[in-house]
């Protein structure tokens, strides 16, 4: 309980923050691959160009950010703390940082080597990570929806990443397996079991306190990432015993539960006490607005199979969901988690001798609107490209680039400011 | 039945209203109205702190003998934003906008996540161990909370 109190028990501000600055990096490596490729990106989601930028962006940006940012917080939302976070972290990051980019090699050169590698040095450095995490987390009894959401979306990031295993043997050892739905499949536990878990259980604690909303229903709040993982078991479930119908069932309860949460954070969002639409609130929105079309979407193909064979259907999903989506909700904490860290350490740095600068000194808003105009931008054109991608897809590519180098930009001169004020806090104190 | 739990969760929504109603008016340029709405939201906070740390966390002490556990951890933590409350109120004073917003911005996450383990953790810790004294505390406290 007692760590659930205190921030002294919150790691050093280097364990996530490795995280955080190198996500960029690879979204910005994703459309560079786009403006190399060009249209050929968006000729089929199995292409090797279009399966190295996807994992580019779900391990390289959202998984590190993810892992980053549950070192960081396990201690203060779950009262769950790592035994020992830097070496956590000091495997963990170059871990996933090295096998995203071997396993996106392996996909793009069509090399079975590099993607055993890739999935095998993914695989031990997740582990690594749900092994430290888990023995943390599991000691905590489930006292808050947010707590056993965070254990079942430990649950999923298993799952996703024994699937992927699975799935990159079978593609470089060419084993009989049934890649289109297992690749689904896959897709459904990354997407839903632990990123769309892990951000219900996430939300129901940051959206009421940066946004002063009301709080989530308590019911529903414990219900809702239950309900996810029994979905996606049913349709694993499916999948294993080929019926193609139960899967299909599966995804229409999926898509109707993760509407519902939209929907409600969109209605708590309308409540909230604060006037200011400061740049996260906006990521928000967007990613609400985009995630809602996305899973009506995945409701709509479901239904009618035959429209998700229309070409560019699924791409189109997928943009949609994730750089319309999901990522739009990760830059959005990430402009709130980085300044108030930074501040949070420049503060006891100064043992309350010293005053430490306010969030909007160490990250003007200014500076985060002006790159989510960028990404703004960059979503509409890679939407635009699926149908237009002769003419669009470079664009896009460089939109992309740019808006990520732009939260690269961002984040990098936070770090910078706050390397300036704690020389500057340390001279005073020693002085 | 009111419980210190609901008093006091309810004190910190209150709170929240007059940090809201100082913010909208900043964010309307409306400065004076801004400097005069931020003054009553510091009343009602440091009448907050002052009740939990002299009614409350001396009660709880004494009764459970815990005095360098979660009631230290809050003390400190209402040192920090009773730094930021100064802070916000002398750029307000400066008629600095944008240092305005930036201290609030801080004083939000720190207030907000302070509250979150006040009303999670020591209030149901506080009535579970306070049975007996609790008329006497709860009338105190809401003295207390009535001189914001």
């Amino acid at each position: 309980m007692q760590a659930l109190l205190s921030f002294e028990n919150a790691p050093p501000f280097a364990a996530p923050l490795r995280f955080f600055i190198t996500a960029p990096l690879f979204a910005l490596l994703a459309g560079l691959l786009l403006l190399i490729d060009g249209a050929d990106l968006f000729a089929s989601r199995w292409l090797p160009a279009t399966l190295a930028a996807t994992h580019l962006i779900t391990i390289g940006f959202m998984l590190q950010v993810m892992l980053g940012a549950l070192i960081q917080i396990l201690p203060v939302v779950a009262g769950a703390n790592l035994a020992q976070p830097l070496h956590v972290a000091a495997i963990v990051h170059p871990g996933l940082s090295g096998g995203t980019l071997l396993l996106a090699a392996g996909f793009y050169f069509g090399q079975p080597l590099l993607l055993e590698i890739g999935a095998g040095l993914l695989g031990i450095s997740v582990l690594v990570f749900l092994l430290a995490a888990g023995r943390a987390l599991f000691g905590v009894p489930s006292t808050s929806p947010t707590i056993r959401g965070l254990k079942l979306a430990l649950f999923g990031l298993l799952t996703v990443v024994a699937l992927g295993i699975v799935l990159a043997l079978a593609m470089a050892r060419g084993w009989a397996l049934p890649l289109p739905e297992l690749t689904d499949l896959h897709a459904g536990w990354g997407l839903a079991g632990w990123a769309g878990v892990l951000l219900a259980a996430v939300a129901y604690v940051v959206v009421p306190m940066f946004q002063l909303t009301p709080g989530y229903p308590a019911r529903p709040g414990w219900l809702f990432p239950l309900l996810i993982i029994v979905l996606l078991l049913l349709w694993s479930l499916a999948v294993g015993l080929a019926l193609p119908w139960l899967v299909r069932l599966a995804q229409v309860a999926l898509a109707l539960a993760g509407l519902a949460f939209a929907g409600l954070t969109l209605r708590l969002q309308g409540q909230r006490r604060r006037a200011r639409a400061d740049a996260t609130y906006r990521y928000w929105q967007l990613g609400l607005v985009a995630s809602i079309f996305a899973l009506c979407m995945l409701l709509t193909a479901a239904l009618a199979p035959k429209l998700a064979e229309l070409p560019g259907w699924t791409l189109f999903f997928g943009i949609l969901l994730l750089a319309g989506g999901f990522l739009p909700f990760i830059i959005g904490m990430l402009y709130k988690i980085v300044p108030f860290l930074a501040w949070l350490h420049l503060q006891n740095q100064g043992q309350g001798k010293l005053p430490a600068p306010n969030m909007n000194r160490i990250l003007p808003d200014l500076a985060m609107q002006r790159q989510m105009q960028a990404w703004l931008l960059a979503v509409v054109l890679l939407l635009a490209a699926v149908v237009l991608p002769e003419w669009l897809a470079r664009p896009a590519g460089l939109a992309l680039m740019l808006a990520s180098g732009g939260l690269a930009f961002n984040l990098l001169a936070a770090l910078q400011r706050y390397r300036q004020h704690g020389a500057v806090i340390r001279e005073k104190l020693a002085a | 039945m009111t419980t210190i739990r609901s008093l006091m969760t309810d004190d910190h929504r209150h709170c929240d209203d007059l940090f809201a109603v100082a913010e909208e008016a900043m964010a309307d340029h409306k400065t004076s109205t801004a400097a005069a709405a931020f003054a009553c939201f510091r009343q009602a906070m440091l009448a907050h702190f002052d009740a939990e740390e002299k009614t409350l966390f001396p009660t709880f002490e004494a009764k459970t003998g815990m005095s360098m556990g979660p009631t230290q951890v809050m003390r400190l933590e209402h040192a920090q934003m009773r730094t930021l409350l100064d802070e916000a109120s002398a750029a307000l004073a400066a008629g600095n906008a944008d240092d305005y917003l930036g201290v609030a911005e801080t004083l939000v996450i720190m207030m907000q996540q302070h509250n979150m383990k006040e009303e999670n953790i020591l209030y149901p810790m506080c009535d579970q161990h306070l049975p007996g004294e609790l008329p006497a505390v709860l009338e105190r406290l809401n003295s207390d909370l009535a001189l914001a």
